[in-house]
């Protein structure tokens, strides 16, 4: 071989390997912008983050069935494993680099954010007709300034769970006003049991839920943001974790700690509030420890909300700027969102209306034969608005910061109200949006 | 490609023009780049790219021009010149991260190296027997990653989990690893315990190329161990504990491993705790002003820090090694 065969030989492989390098960014993810109708056959992607675990009935499954009666809209579901904001991220990434996928789960906070971004298409000419398929509360919450971007498909309404028998050995029920929690609080304090948690790490999504079961804090009047975090159900939130704080009779453990799992396996912690789908992860942290004793209640007017209850967390599926066949997306998302079962096996609790949710045998075994769907149903009915504004995770970190100054005694619970403002302020203005002060 | 095979040709017909170049020496020459190729051209893709489009990305900031409570729905990619540098060096929150990474620095880095010059001197020295198996040993914690490595510990110092706390408790001693003047310490203990041995086995490498006849000089003229160890071997392995300084100033600025896991346990540990959390998460969009510009500002000051630091370190040691 001669001297510029061999040049040209290791040139190819040079540049072969640089091809490759070059495809590892575009075809790994399933990619909108792909040739997708081949032969009539409509090629739709579709990224999730719903947890997969054992025992439940796997995205793919799911898909699965989908695409074994629709020969015609093909359907590949990927899952992301990873945080929200994570995913966010990589997404404004794909889109801009036009590699995203059609359809990707948002959460409602992060909907205003994505819309922001430029992430998202208007799919409202689609989305009305399965308008009836969904509760309306988290159908309007697909909406950004009356255009439709997706579809719902769980809601986070905030619950209290509680471990029955142990409230009956202290001579307690489920207290109704806020000073019967703190005095039951107290009580079970002193029996070394807590009824309520503290969970710094949860507070911009729990805290703001809790405080916006009595109203929303995030308005839009003459297309301007106005922002008001410190209401009067922000002050009854503040009052009552301080109590309890003051009092040692809360945990501080954060929620996504190991410690959060060792109070319940303890037996410590004998209740808290709680988001709904946050059912199957607790059965997971608590282990054994009081299955079949807990039960699931609704809030009581603690916060000054007069038995409504507040959002924490909850997705819909949005269709991505560059999809290029939202309509069938749309036909398959209404019918993936509206597989209630097997969303409930997701550990969600679905959006839809289409049938109703039944509670799942072994989350009944642990609330002692409870329909515990039937409470969270309820819940959802009794769910204030709340309007989240674009960058809401920037002003949910600066929460959860200022939430564990609280447990250390360096701050106060309503200083989270008084930093939610300034950094909800701040963040507008630093995305360039209209604020009115 | 094409460039690379001209670039090669070029250097190779300007060497041919010197009359004492051979054939065979030429083309020695190109099968050298030819060679470097794979490298160069992943070097520039991979490192060298990424530096440019963080400097060039650092000027712009991405804001809503639609004006609007929602922007229209559009985000601008807007130059803005030096305003993410100027947020950058402004932010309290910046240089208090900046603070506690030097502080972190100062405490950690000759701890650490210390430790680790101290066993490396003790393996080297006729006191230890197994070698092989304290070498192993010592470096085995740097075999298991930074991450999983907080987490571990995460564990131990978790006050209702952990085998250490309870065990101290039961003597009477309560330790609260995540209190507010200590949670900095255990971070630095979790470096300490994954890179000690790795510097170890730079000092020990240094130690094993002093030449042996030294120590027989030594002893012959009557030096005990303890002094061949502060006479010879230390002034011996300067230039080793001159890099191993150096790579622990650098990796230290860019602590994230240890703070990132124990935010978990202790939310009071900030997404802005260090200043590689702060450029990560404003990427991220969880802290404000978000997106990649102000990131990579963040990102690129950072840098020219620790390159500061790990000059200014570099020219103290020369001189303190003049003298």
């Amino acid at each position: 071989m001669s001297y510029k065969k061999r040049l040209i030989a290791g040139a190819a492989a040079v540049a072969a390997m640089a091809m490759g390098l070059a495809g590892c960014g575009s075809d790994a993810n399933g990619n909108a912008s792909d040739d997708s109708s081949d032969g009539g056959v409509v090629n739709i992607t579709y990224m999730h983050r719903l947890p997969d675990n054992d025992g439940m009935v796997l995205v793919k499954d799911i898909v699965a069935k989908w695409n074994k009666e629709h020969p015609n809209i093909q359907v590949k579901a990927t899952k992301f494993d990873g945080k929200a904001s994570e995913m966010i991220k990589k997404l404004e990434t794909d889109v801009k680099n036009d590699n995203a996928p059609d359809l990707a789960q948002v959460g409602y906070a992060e909907l205003p954010e994505v819309f922001t971004k430029d992430m998202l298409q208007d799919v409202s000419e689609y989305a009305e007709q399965y308008k009836d398929h969904f509760a309306s509360g988290p159908y309007s919450l697909m909406q950004v300034g009356g255009k439709y971007f997706g579809l719902p498909q769980d809601t986070g309404p905030l619950v209290y769970f509680y471990n029955k028998a142990e409230f009956d050995k202290l001579g307690i029920s489920v207290p109704k006003t806020a000073d019967e929690m703190v005095e039951s609080a107290k009580k079970a304090a002193a029996a070394g049991k807590y009824i309520m948690s503290y969970q710094p790490d949860e507070a911009g999504n729990m805290i703001s839920g809790l405080a916006g079961a009595s109203g929303g804090w995030y308005k839009v009047v003459d297309d301007a943001w106005v922002v008001d975090t410190e209401t009067d159900g922000s002050k009854a939130v503040a009052d009552l974790y301080q109590q309890l704080l003051d009092a040692k009779a809360a945990t501080t453990n954060a929620r996504w700690d190991a410690s959060f799992d060792a109070s319940l396996q303890d037996g410590s912690l004998i209740g808290t509030v709680a988001a709904a789908w946050e059912a199957p992860l607790f059965m997971g942290s608590a282990g054994d420890t009081g299955a079949g004793d807990w039960q699931v209640a609704q809030l009581g007017d603690w916060f000054d909300n007069a038995g409504k209850t507040g959002p924490d967390g909850g997705s819909g599926v949005v269709v991505l700027k560059n999809s290029k066949h939202p309509k069938e997306a749309m036909e398959f998302l209404d019918w993936f969102n509206t597989q209630v079962s097997d969303l409930v096996s997701q550990g969600l609790v679905p959006a839809a209306t289409t049938e109703d949710a039944e509670t799942p045998e072994d989350w009944s075994k642990f609330f002692g034969g409870q329909d515990i769907m039937a409470e969270f149903k309820t819940a959802n009915n009794n769910m204030g608005d709340f309007t989240y504004m674009p960058g809401f995770s920037a002003v949910a970190t600066a929460m959860n910061e200022t939430a564990a100054k609280a447990v250390d005694g360096s701050g106060k619970v309503e200083d989270i109200f008084s930093v939610a403002q300034k950094t909800s302020i701040d963040t507008l203005k630093n995305l360039n949006l209209s604020v009115k002060e | 490609m094409t460039t690379t095979t001209h670039a090669a040709n070029a250097a190779g017909d300007r060497r041919s023009s010197k009359p004492k170049r051979s054939d065979a020496a030429k083309r020695e020459h190109r099968t050298g780049w030819a060679f470097m190729a794979p490298f160069a051209i992943l070097f520039a893709l991979v490192f060298i790219l990424p530096i440019f489009w963080a400097i060039y990305s650092s000027f712009f900031r991405q804001v809503a021009e639609g004006g609007g409570a929602y922007g229209g729905g559009k985000l601008v990619n807007k130059f803005v010149g030096l305003q993410n540098f100027q947020y950058v060096v402004t932010s309290a929150t910046f240089w208090s991260g900046i603070g506690r990474v030097l502080l972190y620095t100062l405490i950690q880095v000759p701890v650490m190296i210390i430790a680790a010059l101290v066993l490396a001197m003790l393996l080297d020295s006729y006191i230890v027997k197994r070698v092989t198996v304290f070498r192993l040993g010592y470096f085995l914690p740097y075999a298991i990653p930074g991450i999983v490595a907080s987490i571990i510990w995460v564990f131990l110092y978790n006050g209702q989990i952990s085998p250490i706390v309870k065990g101290l408790a039961a003597i009477g001693v309560n330790v609260d690893f995540f209190a507010k003047n200590i949670v900095i310490g255990s971070m630095a203990n979790i470096t300490t315990w994954t890179f000690t041995g790795y510097n170890m086995l730079i000092f020990l490498a240094a130690l094993q190329a002093i030449p042996h006849d030294l120590y027989e000089a030594a002893r012959i003229d009557g030096a005990n161990g303890l002094q061949i160890a502060w006479h010879i071997k230390l002034p011996n392995v300067r230039a080793a504990a001159l890099l191993a300084m150096l790579l622990s100033i650098v990796g230290t600025i860019q602590l994230f491993n240890e703070p990132e896991i124990m935010s978990v346990s202790d939310p009071s540990i900030s997404k802005s705790f260090t200043p590689m959390m702060m450029a990560l998460y404003t990427s991220r969009g969880t802290l404000t002003p978000s997106g990649d510009g102000p990131a990579s500002a963040i990102a690129i000051v950072m840098a020219l820090i620790a390159g500061v630091l790990a000059a200014l370190y570099a020219l103290a040691e020369r001189k303190v090694n003049e003298q």
